[in-house]
């Protein structure tokens, strides 16, 4: 009795795996591509030739990828559905976008590469994948998982990111992951690069250059060799081989290190240099230097996502501007009810207002960025208008009078 | 709203004040930076409020915009550490060299200067070169 149940379901399985192993078998025809990698390490980028056997006539694709640094990437869909006509108001958010992605497909494709560049900012990267044929090769991102959020006006007043939505299937991910690794690269250069050399027998080589500042660590190359393309329909079916996974090391030395949360690598002196060039020339126009060291990050270090510019340097004015109030606190020059009572609508703007950043493009804040400058300039040259130097002069004089007097007024408190 | 200053009583509509304020601080904490290029402008032109008074008070009402969004930048995971560990104190060095180079300098001469550089720099953002 005890045999007869245990071999039924073994029966049944049998039975169910027959239509498959023909399958299987028949997209195993083709061997595999081999792989090689002619270094096993780089020093903060550099280049490393990957090289192998691939099926005769096959089409080849490599896949590069950081294996082990993960970094955010998100997407604000507030784009007119053209179907609809509604406007979707959905977030997407992810954790796990590998820090450098980047697939390399045959030389004669190039073409393409350049009709996308051509497109400027607004190339879609789906459509080029597909164009290549790269979209075959592109399987490390469409693992990602991505949380997806239903915004509402009101939720992003109030600071919240709004209600987390279902997970989404394997294919509404792969389409979603597409756009936020465009969202997360941007260029064309950076996720594609057209120098994959094939030879009719098959054999391929491909020189992959790794810019400076990338991230160190890990990387991952998995070789894909299309065999075969066939349209049915609408629908194409791709005959496909993947190699497997060869790796290789980036590696830094300090005082180039690695910004997790920005997901790029940085030589610090630069900041350094740049925030105290500027901070100095805050001083001397009487303004903090934030307005000036974000948009300058932001251009020279295309990589550091605005977000982090923007969370990153409004910490370092606190603590200038905390000194600032309690110098002027000692000689009794702030006024606190205006101060507080004006400071208090201030703090509701500071809840809003670091929401909105995740909402926008580096693009939308570039363009938005340059407004407020050329409005800031405005008020400058304002500034510097005789007539409104002359009424400086008097407010000037009064400031000076009040400030001695309120020093004395502390040095006698105090003796 | 009444406000005492140094045995001087001044007007000042908190409306204006609130609402301008308000409308600063998202922009500024939008996009990362302090905001009193701003707030000075605010309070000296359309409050009407002297300059005396405004040094002190727009600072500390920025303070405050200033400390709650670094609170929100870093729960959305916008800080680096490292980066700022870079920036701080060259942003410390720069607030103790700033005033001493700021007395052997004409702030007209400064203020043109920056002008023009706030013009390239916003152009460039634009796109527009």
């Amino acid at each position: 009795m005890k045999v007869k149940f245990s071999v039924l379901p073994l029966l049944a399985l049998v039975m169910m795996a027959l239509p498959i192993i023909p399958q299987a078998l028949a997209q195993e025809t083709a061997p595999a591509p081999t792989i090689t990698l002619d270094k096993t390490s780089l020093a903060n980028g550099g280049e490393i030739t990957v090289s192998g056997q691939a099926p005769a006539g096959a089409q080849v694709y490599v896949e590069v990828y950081a294996a082990d640094k993960k970094v955010r990437a998100n997407r604000f869909d507030g784009k007119k559905d053209p179907k609809t006509g509604k406007i979707p108001y959905k977030f997407y958010l992810t954790h796990e976008m590998p820090a450098f992605y980047k697939i390399f497909v045959p030389k004669d494709m190039q073409p393409e590469l350049d009709t996308a560049k051509a497109a400027g900012g607004g190339w879609k990267y789906s459509e080029v994948l597909k164009k290549t044929g790269a979209d075959a090769a592109y399987s490390e991102p469409a693992k990602i998982k991505i949380d997806s959020y239903q915004a509402t006006i009101m939720a992003s007043i109030l600071g919240s990111r709004g209600k987390l939505l279902d997970a989404m299937d394997e294919k509404a991910t792969k389409s979603e992951s597409m756009k936020l690794v465009k969202g997360r690269f941007r260029s064309v250069n950076n996720l594609l690069g057209a120098n994959v050399e094939t030879t009719p027998e098959g054999v391929y080589t491909a020189k992959m250059k790794l810019r400076s500042g990338l991230a160190p660590g890990k990387y991952n190359v998995i070789v894909t060799a299309v065999t075969a393309r066939a349209m049915d329909g609408d629908k194409e079916t791709v005959k496909k081989v993947k190699s497997e996974v060869a790796s290789f090391e980036n590696k830094q030395t300090f005082p180039t290190v690695y910004l997790g949360n920005a997901g790029t690598s940085i030589n610090l002196i630069w900041p350094f240099l740049l925030t105290l060039a500027i901070s100095i020339f805050g001083v001397l126009m009487g303004a903090g230097g934030g307005f000036i060291l974000n948009p300058i990050l932001v251009s020279i270090f295309p990589a550091l996502p605005h977000t982090i510019v923007a969370g990153t340097v409004m910490p370092t004015v606190l603590f200038s501007q905390g000194s600032g109030i309690y110098n002027y606190s000692k000689i009794k020059f702030i006024n606190w009810k205006l101060g507080i009572g004006v400071g208090c609508a201030m703090l509701v703007g500071g809840f809003i207002g670091p929401k909105l950043t995740e909402l926008i493009t580096l693009d939308q804040f570039k363009f938005a960025f340059g407004w407020i400058l050329l409005v800031l300039a405005g008020l400058m040259y304002w500034q510097t208008t005789p007539g409104y130097l002359e009424k400086n002069k008097k407010e000037q004089a009064i400031l000076k009078e009040f400030k001695k007097r309120a020093e004395e007024a502390a040095a006698k408190g105090n003796s | 709203m009444k406000v005492d200053f140094w045995g001087h009583e001044f007007e000042v509509n908190m409306w204006i004040g609130c609402l301008g304020g308000f409308l600063i601080a998202i922009m500024s904490s939008m996009f990362g930076f302090g905001g009193g290029p701003f707030m000075v402008p605010l309070m000296t032109v359309a409050l009407g409020l002297p300059m005396y008074i405004v040094v002190g008070s727009s600072l500390l009402a920025i303070f405050f915009n200033t400390a709650m969004g670094t609170v929100r930048h870093m729960q959305f995971g916008n800080f680096d550490l490292l980066l700022f560990l870079a920036m701080f104190p060259a942003a410390l060095l720069g607030g103790y060299f700033g005033p001493q180079i700021a007395k052997r300098l004409s702030p007209v001469v400064v203020k043109r200067v920056a002008c023009v550089g706030l013009v390239l720099l916003g152009l460039k953002l634009l796109g527009l070169y």
